[in-house]
């Protein structure tokens, strides 16, 4: 029963990393950027949303839909402002830009709102601990439910809006070849500022869920982006489902980790996510043709 | 070794009649004037200057231990301004007060800096082993006297080196500090108050300096005094799924809960016992590192309250401070009313620091001295917020324990301008401080 436990809350664990990682992916399967700030942007919108609360008194709900279209805001100006520029110059740059750009928004943030721990828990009451009791000693906890649902909605309606939608097909377009894609008439610059803007709008969604489940200072981000990163990785990335499925093997191994021994929680994460990433290299080697001997350097 | 070298030269290689000290620090002299021979002469005519480095986080992740710091320095700064007489001799005493940045690398460069470029006098640093420890190491080091708080003593003394039974290794470095005999007084007589408990202890500990010391330290202590502790291993900070260890705390039924984790940690994992049914049957739940400071607390929501702790300074100690003349109570008004901001622990200490600090200087019988300097630390005696102060009675040279008292986090009264108040409520260690209320069950 204690492992079925460990299951269901790393499932639902996987839930939260996915809606975490889903814009960094997205980022990195349309214009190729890793963006380490992710984290930070994430802390950031976390703190608008807080501060939309503490100023205005509206719910953390209401706050999170007025945040949304911030975080579009930011990620479109990020995207045109900066990343665009560094992009022109190779792979390494813009890596370097994302980098600076989240030490400038920790300490940017420790001036404007200070030191002290803040979270939203408080302001959604009962339900940031409120729990049902399943079958025996399984509970699982309304707010973790919450978040599973919003991870599957928001996946689901970003997989539906890239592949119904004219505008999903001109960012897969883009991402595929820029300029194929400008052949035939997209506004390839465009398309990549709505990308970001779709991406960084995703960070207030993880912010405000980690505000309600956790508590953050300004330099909570780096600790976010980590596991965002290997749920990217392991579900594949730029694969919008693949997210959601990287979370949860995620959660899973980190959960059960922990049933081993107190200390095997990031550890069992960080080795699924190396075995994934090793999985992956030898895979794509053996299929560009150098066959096992060779990748594994029997052959010698 | 370096700063070994310096040392014996110091006191025995003279050269031309001048130690290599005075030789350079004449040789800097000489080139200042050369370089600016008008505002040599400005700087000649007036007092002699005392320079007091001061160390600490004020960014980073240990930012919140820095927030009293502005306050802080603007007291004592404004204490100061009309100079300090020693010996008949009037001092001005500029204080350079230097950033971390939460980085044990930088805590050490700075001190460097400010002993080998600002050729500080006295080195003051506070908060967490990060910042002091490598400050003091330095000033050991380069034979600066340095005076340090805001950490426990033990990693402090032993975790540079001393070894239990010896005599102390340090000549430069004094410090005051709380420590387990403290922590474990106030622990055990807060539990066995007026809340009653099966004496099973969940014992959640992270991998890290603090929570290992204490797994090896506290929790023989605890299995001495009769406590069945239930321990599920040190986890890894940043761990954000507890299932694991809450199954097992509520399946042991454990009616205490002790802990020593990073804040951020503790709001994932008290959110999670309580969906998973743990924190109901909880009657005492003790938290040390987080819960320091009174926002920590406020972010657990309506989970918060009646969490217990301990402090190492209140507004209700009956100790003021001897540089400014504030009370404890004076001192936490003046800073709410400066700031906005609830006062926290740290204020106390930070000012008792200063405090300790000056009144070396006055002791010594030249404060410019190091050596009488170093002596003067070694026999100070000195009122601060934080308690009477006396160095040389142990427990081990070069350090003052501090008191530690039971406490416990509850609703604000009515009124009150902050949401949530800490209590004194259990004073083992110093019957001097006023019990404010009895510890009540963290369920009832």
């Amino acid at each position: 029963m204690t492992w079925i436990n460990q299951v269901v809350q790393g499932v639902l664990l996987g839930g939260y990393y996915a809606v975490l990682a889903c814009g960094l992916s997205l980022m990195f399967g349309v214009m190729r950027i890793i963006n380490l700030a992710h984290g930070d942007l994430v802390v950031l919108a976390a703190f608008i949303i807080w501060l939309i609360v503490e100023q205005s008194g509206a719910s953390p709900f209401v706050a999170t839909l007025i945040t949304l279209p911030v975080m579009a805001l930011i990620g479109w100006a990020l995207q045109r402002g900066l990343l665009e520029r560094s992009l022109r110059t190779g792979m390494l740059v813009p890596v370097l830009t994302t980098f600076g750009l989240a030490i400038v928004l920790q300490n940017a943030m420790l001036q404007a709102f200070g030191a002290d721990m803040r979270a939203l828990a408080p302001q959604i009451g009962d339900l940031a601990f409120a729990g049902w009791a399943i079958v025996g000693e399984i509970h699982v906890g309304q707010l973790s439910i919450l978040i599973f649902v919003a991870a599957v909605l928001l996946l689901g309606g970003l997989h539906i809006f890239l592949r119904r939608t004219a505008f999903g097909r001109q960012i897969r377009a883009t991402a595929e070849d820029a300029d194929v894609a400008e052949l035939v008439g997209v506004n390839a610059r465009a398309t990549f500022a709505a990308a970001a803007a779709l991406a960084t709008a995703t960070t207030a969604l993880a912010g405000a869920l980690m505000a309600m489940r956790a508590a953050y200072d300004p330099y909570s981000g780096p600790v976010q982006l980590i596991f965002a990163f290997e749920a990217v990785v392991i579900g594949g990335i730029g694969s919008i489902w693949g997210t959601l499925v990287g979370g949860i093997v995620l959660g899973v191994a980190q959960s059960l980790g922990a049933q081993f021994h107190a200390q095997g929680f990031l550890l069992a994460g960080h080795a699924v996510f190396l075995a994934v990433l090793a999985g992956r290299l030898l895979v794509d080697r053996i299929r560009s043709g150098e066959g096992l001997q060779r990748t594994l350097g029997l052959d010698s | 070794m370096k700063g070994r070298l310096l040392r014996t030269e110091g006191r025995s290689s003279k050269i031309a009649g001048l130690s290599r000290r005075q030789f350079v620090r004449l040789a800097g002299i000489g080139a200042g004037g050369l370089a600016l021979g008008h505002g040599m002469s400005r700087a000649l005519a007036q007092t002699a200057v005392i320079k007091v480095g001061y160390i600490a986080p004020q960014t980073g992740a240990l930012a919140s231990f820095g927030e009293p710091n502005p306050f802080v320095l603007n007291l004592i700064r404004k204490t100061l301004e009309g100079g300090v007489s020693i010996g008949g001799t009037k001092y001005q005493v500029q204080i350079l007060d230097r950033d971390t940045q939460s980085d044990p690398v930088r805590a050490g460069q700075l001190a460097r800096t400010l002993i080998n470029s600002d050729q500080v006098d006295f080195v003051l640093t506070t908060s967490t082993p990060e910042t002091v420890n490598p400050v003091a190491d330095t000033c050991e080091a380069a034979g600066v006297p340095c005076l340090s708080t805001g950490m426990p003593w033990e990693p402090w003394y032993f975790g540079r080196g001393a070894k239990p039974g010896e005599p102390s290794p340090f000549k430069w470095t004094y410090h005051f500090g709380f420590g387990t005999e403290n922590f474990s007084k106030a622990y055990l007589s807060q539990w066995s108050g007026p809340v009653a408990t099966n004496k099973k202890v969940a014992f959640l500990m992270p991998n890290d300096a603090d929570g290992n010391a204490l797994r090896v330290i506290f929790k023989p202590i605890l299995e001495k005094a009769g406590y069945n502790v239930i321990d599920p291993g040190p986890y890894e900070n940043g761990t954000t799924d507890y299932s694991a260890q809450i199954t097992q705390f509520k399946a042991q039924q454990c009616e205490i809960f002790t802990t020593g984790p990073i804040p951020p940690d503790f709001a994932v994992f008290w959110r999670q016992a309580a969906q998973q049914g743990y924190t109901r049957m909880v009657k005492i739940a003790q938290i040390a590192k987080t819960g320091l400071f009174p926002s920590q607390v406020e972010a657990l929501g309506s989970l918060g309250p009646k969490l217990a702790t301990v402090a190492f300074w209140h507004p209700t100690f009956p100790y003021k401070s001897s540089l400014t003349g504030l009370s404890s109570q004076q001192l936490a008004a003046e800073y709410e009313k400066a700031t906005g901001k609830q006062w926290n622990q740290m204020l106390g200490t930070n000012v008792a620091l200063f405090d300790a600090g000056i009144a070396a200087l006055k002791s010594s019988s030249d404060p410019r001295n190091k050596q009488a300097l170093v002596k003067a630390l070694s026999s100070l005696q000195v009122t601060t917020p934080v308690g009477n102060l006396a160095w040389g009675k142990g427990p081990v040279p070069n350090v003052v324990p501090m008191i530690f008292v039971g406490a416990q986090w509850v609703k604000a009264a009515p009124g009150s301008k902050f949401g949530i108040d800490l209590v004194v409520t259990d004073n083992a260690d110093d019957p001097n401080v006023p019990v404010g209320s009895k510890l009540a069950a963290y369920n009832g």
